[in-house]
């Protein structure tokens, strides 16, 4: 409320003021009544604020000037502190007594403050006494900047811009105060009731009445804005100690007002009865109880163990290897680094040692200190135990050598060829064919100039030379086995010719010739064919003596078999010979034919053409067995030739067989049938015929098309060879082993190169010597080789 | 046709589960996770094809299996994780609003408690199963008995972990199942054999363990408050199993005293059962012991004290006689320094006996723990050590008659050097001057101790002797491999052959190149003939004759060991037959045609030359044999290549595998080899020099 009042003052005060000023500055007015006056100012602004105070007190110090300078110009170095003026206030409210004590005084002060004694010369003599300057008293701060204008109105510096002089004669500068501004605020006529904000309605500025701004205040200050209203009224109490006459319930008191409850009795009773039976406890603190150790273990955990299954995979963590003697403290001398290992192990990074210490003789233990990365390789330990994954690797810790196949050394594998010992010239044009005779003594070769030769084998030397046919190759040369006679099978164009080379000594000769002639007669005796036999195609041909030309140089027996021979293939004993003719137009009961050297007879033991894989290519006879193995394209059968059945069908996969040669050893004693093949689509095959009719090793190492394969006859050497036309031969070892339980054992043993590559053909036949790891090899280039 | 598999959902996107996935599938913190993963034995898969198994292509990313984290789920020590978590706010909260007394009741009174038990059954369903992987608990327990306390390792732990390790190794002790033993750098490796497990692990020196700052202790003791746990039950399945009571009486005091071990009294559980008798301080005097003192102390008398040799003699042969009686019989094969390895392990009994009859005294500057412990552990019950060594010991006076054994590891001071010894002043223990011998017993180093009982029995204590070179010690668990290289056997004997001679060649030829001999690659095979080996034998000895019969006597005297070694021995081989003895059956050829040619010079009665030993006639030979050794090499390649060629591309790769790790042994044999090998030069050097 005294607020309220006081800032509802305010605006009158402050307009006001000026005209107080007025009147101070203009009249004189009695100390008493301005301190009135002013000390009620003072309290009714004591809760004021702002720029009016300094007003007030600016005015309240210039008054006061006027009373006394030296404080009023105090007064005015702090002229708009509006913190000070509390203390200003309550320092002018204390002064006011002492100024009038003051006034007091120096009223006395006139009369007493001297002595009146006589001096020397009985003269009065006024003596004051000192001037006792009081510790409250202004007078004695004799201030040096103090005014000095004395008691005039400080109205009259006004348009001066210094207010003074102080005791030096300077000018004091009139203070910078805001009064100036403050003053031209106030002279500005503010409207009553102005706020500041315009009415929506009107337009006009908005006015408010005094006591629309105090209900404003009140509901701004959260304060009951209606007039009258008391909050603080006396309650009435209707429900009292007393009795009323008019009760406003005259309902009778109820039951359980004074009757006490069964209930709770219930629930006390029950309390009760379990504390009486010790249910219940009287609270006890928890005493300390001993430490029990937690940690030691009271039963046992394995007491009912079952061995279940590991659920989850388990792999438990890899064990620490042991220490080896390089971690000892007194190892062997020989594993203490040497000055050039410390060097490099110190230099390494940490990661990157092999081992995380360098071996060390500490010579006794008593000398071997403490190993400083100890608790951090068990650290290290920890976290490969949680953080490593852990993976089950199979160790090998096998002999590398295990691994190796077993292989016969070096050594064993010897002798076979590894060099050209001797180069046959003479042909001219491809050697299509070559054979070694039984003896080993001499070389027969067939070429594209339709000639046979014989060389001997050692030194290359021709011995006998024929032209058997004018036009066509020699395809094929084959020596008789057996070294009771010297009869060589050659086939050039439809003919198929049995010679007898004048190169061996007489007796031999007498006896090749008595084979050879044997047949005459039984030819001779068998009843001529009929003509309409003759006719038919594929009846058997006649053995003829040859012309007289070819008879002087050596050769004894044709036989015309009127389609081109390309393949011929003596039986063991030397009494048989198949020849397969294997052009396309021959017809399929005519291409395969027998010859019996003993009867001059020939037989043509398939009617039909062989089941897949076009015409046959090559045949060849069991080395013990009486089974005849035919080559078409594609497959291998065998024949039992006594029984007239076919036993084996063998599919080495090659497109197109070129060649096949049988095992020398093939079913003696126990091991089985061994049969290679070679075929133009560059593979060699190997089959073991007891195992599948599949092969059991496929060998590519060529780069061309096989023309021949050839097993090293006699079993004495485990040797065979491939001619390809990429020029090349290559010996193999090819050991069969008698047990059925191991396989054939092959190893590559020796590419031999030599003959030259002319018109994509290269090595066109290959045969080995009988009795030496030799082989001889007809080239394309119409040289024939001795390897050895 | 089938649905359209989408991709992540099958196989290894879905068996796999990365590690984020993981923490947050569980709902737990990484720390906790961590601790999880620990206690459960937990730990990250590799999976086949990383590709397919992460969705994201950051390349280090750790996989769990799914089904362990979803057997995780299920498990009770989340919950408990779960607790604690929400216990620390709780007293978090407290702390924070100054409610002292409310967190430490909280913490007392609320503190969720892991028990372990269970995961160690699942762990470990059988016991068998907790034994074999025992290794690395008793590792870090040891080594966390031996840390300083400090704030990451609380006294409570390092106390919790002392008592665990002592109960097992007075199991050890009990049953005598510790085997072996080994002094290395990092600390002493042991080695024990329960229910046909071997467990091995390492204890650290007592030396205050230097700390990395890269140390975890937090995960270090999660391991260590599993592995306590199992320990202490595989403790409790030990005891009961000798129907000892566990825990075993455990002294305060005297362990408060440094007792360590024989702070622990063994019970047995059944009332009628006698205490094993651990401790160390049965009086019952050994009547042999004493028997065996006062003779050796009535022969003493006659003897000079400084004779010191004469008496440790003695004192041997007494020994053998004593150990002779139950032991003679396993060690009775003619060589025992051959494969000792190949004889069958100690039985308990064996190891039992072995100090059995002896008092042994430890002085006070050998390690008292260890040898107490591996002493108690192979029969010896009378274990004495200085009073500064700690309590429990069976004597504390070092000049007990009873002491068969001292325990010494200080070098031999002379006489002078010594202080006067105070002259014992009202002691009770009279005082023995350092350096001074008792006489009546043996004095040996710590390394006796260790060497022996890896050897499976006594050794000879005089090459032990205080202040003599020790052998050197060596580890019990490299088994002899063909390529490895084996300090024990001589130097001759796992050469290579014509390695010896190659390295000679090389030093003869040139001395400067010396010294980068030892890196020089020497495994370069070459053909060793057994005639240079003779000639440098009969180089040796410029005196001896050519003769048949002194060759003979001079190869069996230096190289008995090797006869072992060589399987190759060809009997009539006479003179010449220990000298080949170490040759491969290679070399046999040449060797017989030189002893065929040795014969026709005996017949012609001509001295057989090559052993006189014309110096041009073998350098020639050398040049020759380095051509043979050459070309053999060279074949030997061309077969390697060759039979490498018939093999599939697999077999190959692993061949070379194998090859290249067998390589690398064998290079480091070689090493060993050559180094080995200058150090004999050396020292046959300085005693030509003598």
């Amino acid at each position: 409320m005294d607020a309220s009042k006081g800032s509802k003052k305010r605006k009158a005060i402050t307009r006001d003021v000026e005209e107080e000023a007025g009147t101070f500055s203009g009249d004189e007015l009695s100390k008493k009544n301005l301190n009135g006056a002013l000390s009620d100012d003072a309290n009714d602004l004591s809760s004021d604020e702002g720029d009016s105070e300094v007003e007030l007190v600016d005015d309240f110090s210039s008054d006061e000037e006027e009373v006394e300078g030296e404080e009023g110009i105090d007064s005015d170095e702090i002229p708009s502190d509006g913190g000070d003026l509390v203390k200003k206030k309550s320092g002018t409210a204390v002064d006011e007594p002492a100024r009038d004590n003051d006034d007091d005084e120096s009223s006395e002060e006139e009369q007493i403050n001297f002595r009146i004694e006589k001096d020397a010369y009985g003269n009065d003599r006024y003596l004051y006494d000192e001037i006792n300057p009081d510790d409250n008293s202004e007078l004695s701060e004799a201030d040096e900047d103090a005014n000095t204008i004395g008691n005039i109105p400080l109205s009259f510096y006004d348009e001066y811009p210094h207010i003074g002089y102080d005791i030096n004669g300077k000018k004091i500068m009139r203070p910078a105060k805001g009064e100036a501004l403050d003053a031209l605020l106030d002279s500005i006529e503010i409207p009553k009731g102005f706020t500041g904000l315009t009415d929506p309605s009107t337009g006009k500025p908005l006015e408010l009445s005094q006591d629309e701004l105090e209900l404003l205040r009140k509901v701004q200050m959260n304060e009951i804005p209606d007039e009258g209203y008391n909050p603080y009224e006396p309650t009435i109490e209707w429900f009292s100690s007393k009795q009323e006459v008019m009760p406003l319930s005259a309902a009778p008191e109820p039951k359980r007002r004074f009757v006490p409850s069964k209930h709770e009795a219930k629930r006390v009773m029950k309390i009760v009865k379990a504390i009486r039976e010790g249910r219940i406890l009287p609270y006890k603190a928890p005493e300390e109880r001993d430490e029990e150790d937690p940690n030691v273990i009271k039963y046992d955990l394995w007491a009912d163990e079952a061995e279940d299954a590991d659920p989850h995979m388990h792999i438990p963590a890899p064990k620490l290897p042991p220490p080896g003697y390089e971690e000892s403290y007194h190892p062997p001398p020989e594993y203490l680094p040497d000055n050039k290992e410390r060097k490099t192990w110190e230099q390494t990074d940490p990661e990157d040692r092999e081992s995380e210490f360098l071996p060390n003789d500490f010579g006794s233990l008593r000398r071997v200190p403490g190993y400083e990365n100890f608790v951090k390789e068990k650290f290290e330990r920890c976290l490969d135990l949680y953080l490593a994954p852990r993976v089950r690797r199979s160790k090998l810790n096998i002999d590398p050598e295990s691994l190796l196949p077993k292989l016969p050394s070096p050594e064993e594998l010897k002798p076979f060829p590894t060099a050209c010992a001797t180069i046959f010239r003479g042909h001219k044009g491809r050697v299509r064919t070559l054979a070694i005779d039984p003896s080993g003594l001499w070389l027969a070769t067939g070429g594209d100039d339709g000639t046979v030769r014989v060389w001997e084998l050692l030194t290359g030397r021709q011995l006998w030379s024929t032209t058997l046919n004018e036009e066509d190759p020699v395809n094929v040369v084959k020596w008789r086995p057996g070294k009771d006679a010297v009869v060589l099978a050659a086939a050039a164009g439809d003919d198929v010719f049995l010679a007898v080379p004048p190169i061996v000594d007489p007796e031999v000769e007498q006896a090749s010739l008595e084979i050879l002639d044997a047949g005459w007669g039984y030819a001779a005796s068998r009843p001529a064919p009929t003509g309409a036999d003759a006719n038919k195609k594929n009846a058997p041909p006649q053995w003829i003596r040859p012309s007289s030309s070819l008879a002087d140089s050596g050769v004894y027996a044709v036989i015309p078999l009127r389609y081109v021979v390309k393949s011929l293939s003596w039986h063991r004993r030397g009494d048989y010979f198949v020849t397969v003719c294997p052009g396309s137009s021959t017809p399929a009961s005519v291409a395969i034919a027998i010859h019996t050297l003993s009867k001059h007879l020939t037989q043509f033991p398939f009617h039909r053409r062989l089941k897949g894989g076009g015409p046959p290519q090559t045949a060849h006879f069991h080395p013990s067995k009486p089974v005849l193995f035919v080559a078409n394209q594609r497959s291998v059968r065998a024949y039992d030739l006594s029984r007239q059945l076919l036993v084996k069908i063998i599919q080495p996969g090659a497109r197109w067989i070129s060649s096949f040669d049988i095992h020398p050893t093939s079913s003696t004693a126990a091991g089985g049938d061994n049969l290679i093949v070679g075929s133009y689509d560059r593979r060699l095959l190997w089959h073991d015929l007891e195992l599948s009719p599949r092969p059991y090793k496929t060998l590519r190492y060529h780069r061309k098309a096989i023309r021949s394969v050839k097993f090293h006859p006699g079993g004495r050497y485990p040797l065979f060879a491939d001619a390809s036309d990429d020029g090349s031969l290559q010996i193999f070892h090819g050991s069969v082993t008698g047990d059925m339980l191991s396989n054939a054992s092959i190893v590559p043993l020796k590419v031999l190169k030599g003959h030259k590559i002319t018109g994509e053909l290269g090595v066109l036949e290959v045969d080995w010597h009988p009795r030496e790891a030799w082989c001889v090899s007809a080239g394309a280039d119409g040289t024939c080789r001795l390897w050895m | 046709m089938g649905k359209i598999k989408k991709k992540g959902n099958s196989g290894q996107a879905k068996n796999y589960i990365t590690r984020t996935q993981a923490v947050r599938k569980l709902q737990i913190t990484l720390p906790d996770f961590r601790r999880l993963c620990i206690f459960k034995g937990i730990y990250p898969r590799e999976p086949r094809n990383k590709k397919k198994a992460s969705k994201t292509s950051t390349p280090n990313t750790t996989f769990y299996y799914t089904k362990d984290i979803q057997y995780l789920l299920h498990e009770p020590l989340l919950a408990k994780f779960r607790d604690q978590k929400s216990l620390a706010k709780k007293i978090a909260r407290s702390l924070g609003r100054g409610e002292v007394s409310d967190a430490s009741r909280l913490e007392k009174n609320h503190a969720p408690k892991l028990t372990l038990d269970h995961v160690i059954k699942e762990r470990y369903p059988t016991f068998i199963d907790a034994l074999r992987d025992l290794d690395d608990a008793l590792s870090l327990l040891f080594l966390f008995a031996n840390l300083p306390s400090s704030s990451h390792v609380p006294p409570k732990t390092i106390a919790l972990c002392q008592r665990v390790t002592h109960e097992f190794q007075h199991y050890l002790i009990a049953t005598n199942s510790l085997r072996k033993s080994f002094l290395s750098i990092k600390g002493i490796y042991y080695q024990a054999t329960i229910q046909g497990q071997d467990i091995m692990w390492l204890v650290p020196y007592r030396f205050v363990q230097r700390v990395n700052g890269d140390v975890d202790y937090r995960i270090m003791a999660t391991f260590v408050e599993f592995y306590t746990t199992l320990l202490g039950f595989v403790n409790y399945r030990l005891y009961s199993s000798l129907g000892l009571r566990y825990p075993p009486k455990f002294d305060t005091r005297s362990d408060e005293n440094g007792a360590e071990l024989a702070a622990f009294t063994l019970e047995g559980r059944s009332v009628g059962n006698v205490p094993k008798a651990i401790e160390g301080n049965n009086t019952k005097s050994n009547a042999l012991s004493n028997q065996v003192s006062s003779e050796v102390q009535s022969k003493v008398d006659k003897v000079i004290q400084d004779a010191g040799l004469d008496q440790t003699k003695d004192e041997k042969t007494v020994e053998t006689t004593e150990e002779s009686n139950d032991a003679i019989d396993k060690f009775e094969p003619a060589a025992p320094e051959a494969d000792t390895l190949d004889q069958p392990d100690l039985s308990a009994a064996d190891s039992g006996s072995l100090f059995a009859p002896f008092t042994v005294y430890i002085s006070r500057e050998a390690p008292k723990a260890p040898l107490e412990f591996i002493l108690r552990a192979f029969g010896c019950t009378r274990v004495g050590w200085d009073a500064v060594s700690g309590d429990g010991a069976f004597t504390h006076d070092e000049t007990d008659t009873r002491i068969t054994h001292q325990i010494v590891d200080r070098p031999p001071l002379p006489e002078g050097a010594l202080p006067a010894a105070p002259a014992a002043k009202d002691g009770d223990v009279p005082q023995v001057k350092p350096g001074t011998r008792v006489p009546g017993r043996t004095y040996v180093q710590p390394q006796w101790v260790w060497d022996s009982i890896n050897e499976g029995r006594l050794l000879r204590p005089d090459l032990y002797a205080p202040g003599t070179t020790l052998p050197p010690h060596l580890s019990p668990w490299v088994k002899p491999s063909r390529v490895g290289y084996d300090p024990k056997a001589s130097l001759a004997a796992q050469e290579e052959e014509g390695e010896a001679e190659l390295a000679e060649e090389d030093s003869g030829s040139d001395e400067e190149m010396e010294d980068e001999k030892d890196d020089k690659d020497d495994k370069v095979d070459e053909k060793k003939n057994g005639d240079a080996k003779a000639a440098e034998a009969s180089d040796d000895d410029d005196s001896e004759e050519e003769d048949g019969g002194m060759d003979v006597d001079l190869a069996n005297s230096d190289e008995d060991e090797e006869e072992d070694d060589s399987e190759s021995a060809d009997e009539d081989f006479g003179g010449f037959e220990d000298d080949a003895a170490s040759e491969s059956e290679d070399d046999e050829e040449a060797a017989r045609s030189r002893h065929q040619k040795e014969l026709e010079a005996e017949a012609a009665g001509l001295p057989f030359s090559s052993i006189n030993g014309g110096a041009d006639e073998k350098a020639k030979k050398k040049s020759s044999q380095a051509k043979k050794i050459a070309a053999k090499k060279r074949k030997e390649e061309e077969e390697l290549e060759r039979q490498k060629m018939m093999m599939s591309r697999k077999k190959r790769k692993l061949l070379e595998k194998m090859m290249y790790s067998n390589k690398k042994q064998s290079d480091e044999a070689a090493k060993l080899r050559s180094k080995r090998r200058k150090l004999e030069k050396g020292e046959k050097g300085e005693k030509g020099e003598k």
